[in-house]
């Protein structure tokens, strides 16, 4: 698996004071930084660059085993048309193909993961491989002369990020084993938070981080029941969870922890640091990336554990609207070496940091990119240090011609 | 458990996860949102006080209170259907 996360980011701290937030209590939400994507990054931007190093490490045979393509996003352009073809095309895999889309806003990226392990385990097509791509991105706008932001903007502003999780899911893992089975789900109708129109995010706060709470206590309550022996505190060497902001895992914790494993506040404490810190680096970097976010936690978890001997990951993912599940998979040190050889801690170090006026004339520059532009060009001279941020071949979009998007790579 | 002693218990753990409202002279119709609570520290305010009352329903539910009166009141009428 490998993660994309941009080409430019903005200190979120400093973003929280340029919007004049109230700083007292901002530093327990627990985020540092977040991606923003640039109106010449795109969905399909952020997961052809994370799938790129993936495909190319395949031989001709393995990479024509690429049977099913799924893209697992809230974040799409169309509603029609896959984001999968596009996947498909750019990195040019076979034909004989199934390629489809998947919403469910953050958990589209496990439902994903969970479809593909079952087109595995189905044993219907032997020695075949699924691409999974979950990829979301959030562009805040705001219209030339208008009101400004508002003041909903200020939960989400600074915590919605942008980036993409890839990863070939095939009978032989070699970076994460998922536990057959082992899966605990629950989900129920809830207006928590959503995307009502186009380019627009909507939601409640507060509805949206209990019933996250809810959901991840009756999910792993279900798993427990469904995997023989299952202790909160000592089947799992680490905790990987959906991360809307550090604070929100930080809460989950405590609360199930509490309530479930028994546990003393400075246990909790402890524990926290110990089992679930590592799962959370990337996501206080990068922000909330919707679909993507749990998978980018498992990554995280690999690449900043121990896994000298094979650990046991507890996995929670939380979809609003709701779906969540909470399930467990393997990792071990020919894991934890092939995800580190992917650089991704160098890789979000290499993105450009945007000044506040660079970040706020992007709200209006967004614009020219907003859902149903039929035709436009990029503007390729806009933020250029961030198209070269990476020192390698990177893909942006070039133009809009007619709906369709057309891609070139820039190095 | 009768509703003054809820509304004591929240106000209780208010002061705990916000130290400087520990002085705080706590009235019904107060929010924790006005007094500086944000999101998590109400969350953390509603788990403690269920835990004391042993009280175990979605956390979901309490999200109509719009102030602590309120939720004392809705977290007594829930611990009254608990009992029934």
């Amino acid at each position: 698996m490998n993660v994309f996360a941009g080409t430019a980011s903005v200190d979120v701290e400093k973003l929280a004071m340029h919007r004049g937030l109230d700083m007292t209590r901002f530093s327990n939400l627990l985020m540092k930084e977040k991606t923003v994507a640039l109106p010449y990054e795109d969905p399909i931007t952020f997961g052809v660059n994370a799938a790129k190093p993936l495909i190319d490490a395949l031989s001709p045979e393995e990479k024509d085993r690429i049977e099913v393509v799924i893209t697992c996003t809230e974040s799409a352009f169309d509603f029609g048309k896959s984001m999968s073809t596009y996947f498909h095309s750019l990195l040019g895999l076979n034909r004989n193909c199934r390629l489809f889309e998947l919403k469910n806003a953050c958990y589209s990226g496990i439902a994903g993961l969970q479809t593909a392990i079952n087109f595995i385990l189905s044993g219907v097509s032997p020695g075949a491989k699924v691409l999974l791509i979950a990829t979301d991105i959030s562009r805040f706008m705001v219209e030339e002369g208008g009101e400004g932001l508002t003041e909903d903007w200020s939960f989400f502003e600074p915590s919605s990020g942008a980036g993409a999780v890839a990863a070939l899911i095939s009978e032989i893992p070699h970076v994460f084993q998922v536990d057959v089975g082992a899966s605990g789900y629950y989900g129920y109708e809830v207006m928590d938070t959503c995307r009502p129109a186009p380019d627009k995010e909507a939601g409640d706060a507060d509805l949206s981080l209990l019933s996250y709470l809810d959901c991840c206590e009756k999910a792993f309550l279900e798993y427990q029941k469904r995997v023989e022996g299952a202790d909160l505190s000592a089947t799992f060497g680490y905790l990987a969870m959906h991360t809307p902001f550090g604070g929100m895992v930080k809460g989950a914790h405590r609360n199930i922890m509490r309530k479930i494993a028994k546990a003393r506040p400075a246990e909790i404490e402890a524990d926290f640091d110990r089992r679930v810190q590592p799962s959370l680096n990337y996501c206080q970097r990068v922000g909330n990336i919707m679909g993507a976010s749990t998978l980018m936690a498992i990554a995280s978890a690999i690449d900043h554990g121990d896994f000298g001997t094979s650990q046991r990951i507890g996995c929670f993912s939380y979809g609003s609207g709701c779906c969540s599940e909470f399930f467990s998979g393997v990792a071990g040190q020919e894991g934890q070496s092939r995800l580190r050889a992917q650089n991704i801690k160098q890789h979000l170090d290499r993105r450009y940091e945007l000044t506040m006026e660079e970040y706020d004339e992007l709200l209006v520059t967004n614009n020219t990119v907003k859902f149903g532009t039929r035709n436009v060009v990029l503007d390729a001279e806009f933020i250029p240090q961030a198209r070269t941020a990476h020192g390698k071949p990177t893909l942006f979009l070039k133009e809009i011609k007619e709906f369709h998007r057309e891609y070139d790579w820039v190095s | 458990m009768n509703k003054e002693e809820i509304f004591a218990l929240i106000t209780k753990h208010a002061g705990e996860v916000i130290p400087r409202l520990e002085q705080h002279d706590f009235q019904w119709t107060d929010s924790l949102r006005a007094l500086g609570a944000n999101s998590i520290d109400r969350s953390e305010i509603v788990m403690m006080t269920l835990e004391v009352m042993e009280l175990d329903i979605p956390l979901a539910e309490t999200i109509r209170a719009e102030n602590i009166g309120e939720l004392a009141a809705l977290l007594h009428s829930k611990s009254v259907g608990a009992q029934a």
